[in-house]
């Protein structure tokens, strides 16, 4: 992709050609590193250099900093691996599938590169006949949710695709559990049934994770629905790496792949996830495939969406943020909360949020 | 001028440090506590930290300072007199989340003889206070906070930095030691009453120096007691040490393995004090036996 900016070039070009990264002056190096901080990404930057036998030529000071990610992320992975075996003892009486998402998900399938991903929470989906039992066991085995108000506990109950957070007193990883991939309230409707009967089981008794074609899915929607700005950039690369990962796998894996988000109804949200996994990290996707979509999404959307993705999708120069940028983020923001929620409760929505920021700000002035 | 614009690339130890700000009486406050650290021009820096001041519209007349690192706020902003201690504070705390190469203790470290000297933090120890003294008696500032020690060779980076002193400890030092640099009392912190030591010249300057570790002193300070110093065993001064380290955890097996090390490197003591020149000399003697 050809970019404006020339620090989104910084960080693009390392992350699909690391080695030029050889060539980087000293001055790129550091806004490389700051930038990929801020979006997540300094420890697939790490993995990146070792796996082409660049380490031994990159700057002490850069090599510091990368080593710190990484020892950062085997952290966070090793705990939410425990946190899982946790959940799985408390929850051994339940014969019912559990299924791993996300992070964990890649780290149980061997994702390339996921090893230097860094996940700070376990995702967990349960089929909705089971949500309220496995809560309560967690709640008796030591988990708890933070203290919330009436307005959040009535979100997440009756609007969201996930119960408030779970957290064990002893620990910090936090459980988000899922009973479908997007919130009840979304335009978007998965029969999670679906999801269920393909699931694959992986290492652990009762663990599964989503088919290869689902998991694709579930990227795509998060990136495209559940907007949370921030991780954005590292979201499609995620997406990236698991179309590369499956499409070597299966040779039919882009055919499946499309019937699959048919099936599903997710034909526009793949669309934007194949078109800008391929602008911006050339992904191989084979001609044809967009194609075969259904309900693709019309011009004047797309061409709204061409404009604005690229913008939001990267860090903002740290020390010389543009407003454009942030602008574009706001939209997007805006526009992944309308997919997510019919506009007589989003109004309602964004305007409690925005008055709480407001009295929690008027309170921290009256301390 | 360098400050206001690009900002200063200030080495601290280890880490070359970007500090900018366009608020004067910040700016006057560093130029005179930064003024022997060494700048550097093109190298690399690690953080880049800045300091705004901003009104808030709770009372427009009055300024207050808000600490940046990459552009990003980590927390609100405090009243403008605190600006010193807001960047201090703020540096300390980017090195703690974002340092895992190094394994990071938190203790006082001084150096004497090419022999380390770790105080592990402790409430009520004091250990500002004696490690500024140590410092202008002959020892070498390595850190009042931080003990960076690289697990592979087992030596310990110096990162003389500024040390701020807390309430009584500020006049205490101003009564022993007239010659030190100290900045102005900074009062009505989150820790009270703050002043900043600038550490003597020949410690910044050394700074490049490592050094590996001879004795842990776990202090405490009691006003009316003799010097009194009592072996500990190998096992309460690891858990004593790791249990109070910042990455310790973050580490795993790399942090359990270079603490064990440590302690088997070191002597391990329980050190009561209440006169800092008895301690001194008592730690004086200690180093020029061996």
């Amino acid at each position: 992709m050809k970019s404006k900016h020339s620090h989104h070039q910084i960080l693009l070009q390392a992350l699909v050609d690391p080695k030029c990264l050889i060539d980087y002056p000293d001055s790129d190096w550091e806004l490389l590193i700051r930038m990929a901080r801020r979006v997540k990404l300094l420890g697939r930057i790490a993995l990146l250099l070792k796996s082409h036998n660049l380490w031994e030529e990159i700057p002490p000071r850069i090599a510091n900093q990368l080593t710190s990610a990484l020892v950062q992320a085997d952290r966070l992975r090793q705990l939410t691996l425990w946190e899982l075996d946790r959940v799985l003892w408390a929850l051994d009486d339940f014969k019912t599938s559990i299924i791993v998402l996300k992070g964990a998900a890649y780290g149980l399938i061997n994702l390339p590169f996921s090893e230097g991903r860094l996940s700070v929470d376990l995702d967990l989906m349960v089929p909705q006949s089971d949500l309220a039992d496995i809560e309560s066991v967690l709640m008796t085995k030591g988990w708890k949710h933070r203290p919330l108000s009436f307005y959040d506990e009535h979100y997440y109950r009756v609007w969201s695709h996930e119960i408030p957070p779970l957290i064990h007193a002893e620990r910090e990883t936090e459980v988000d559990i899922h009973h479908t991939l997007a919130p009840v309230t979304s335009r978007l409707k998965i029969d999670s049934g679906l999801l269920f009967a393909d699931a694959i089981p992986v290492h652990y008794e009762n663990v599964v994770v989503l088919s290869p074609t689902d998991m694709t899915l579930h990227c795509a929607v998060n990136l495209f629905q559940n907007n949370e700005l921030d991780n954005d950039l590292r979201d499609l690369l995620d997406l990236h790496d698991l179309m590369v990962f499956f499409s070597h796998q299966d040779a039919d894996f882009w055919k499946s792949l499309t019937d699959r988000a048919n099936q599903l109804k997710l034909g526009h949200v793949l669309y934007y996830g194949l078109y800008f996994s391929q602008l911006i990290f050339k992904t191989p996707v084979p001609d044809g495939t967009i194609n075969r979509l259904i309900n693709k999404p019309g011009y004047i959307r797309r061409g709204i969406m061409y404009r604005l993705v690229p913008l939001a999708l990267f860090p903002q120069h740290p020390d010389k943020p543009i407003r454009s940028a942030a602008w574009a983020k706001t939209i997007l923001y805006l526009r992944s909360h309308l997919i997510r929620m019919p506009l007589y409760i989003l109004v309602p929505h964004l305007m409690y949020k925005s008055m709480r920021t407001l009295l929690a700000k008027i309170k921290l002035l009256r301390r | 001028m360098l400050l206001r614009n690009q900002g200063l690339k200030v080495v601290m130890g280890p880490f070359n440090v970007r500090i900018q700000t366009r608020y004067k009486p910040l700016a006057v406050q560093l130029y005179s506590l930064y003024k022997h650290y060494r700048l550097v021009q093109d190298e690399i820096c690690e953080f880049h930290v800045c300091i705004v001041a901003e009104r808030s519209f709770k009372n427009p007349l009055k300024k207050s300072v808000r600490f940046l690192i990459d552009g990003q706020s980590p927390f609100e902003s405090f009243p403008e007199e605190q600006a010193l201690a807001v960047l201090e504070w703020g540096i300390n705390l980017a090195i703690a989340v974002r340092v895992n190469h190094l394994l990071l203790l938190h203790a006082a470290v001084v150096e004497k003889n090419n022999h380390v000297i770790l105080f592990p933090a402790w409430p009520g120890s004091g250990k500002t206070t004696l490690c500024t003294y140590l410092i202008h008696r002959g020892f070498r500032l390595f850190s009042d906070e931080f003990g960076l020690m690289d697990p592979a060779r087992g030596v310990f980076y110096p990162m003389p930095r500024l040390m701020p002193l807390k309430n009584q400890s500020i006049q205490i030092i101003r009564n022993y030691l007239p010659e030190a640099v100290i900045g102005q009392s900074i009062p009505n912190t989150h820790k009270g009453t703050v002043a900043h030591v600038c550490p003597p010249e020949n410690s910044i300057c050394s700074a490049e120096r490592t050094a590996k570790a001879r004795w842990i002193f776990f202090l405490r300070w009691n006003e009316k007691a003799e010097t009194n110093i009592q072996p500990i065993s190998d096992a309460e001064a690891f858990m004593l040490l790791a249990s109070n380290a910042f990455n310790y955890e973050v580490l795993g097996a790399t942090g359990f393995k270079a603490v064990a090390q440590l302690i088997s490197d070191c002597n391990c003591y329980k050190l009561i004090y209440s006169d800092l020149e008895d301690v001194t000399s008592t730690l004086q003697n200690m180093v020029n036996e061996v």
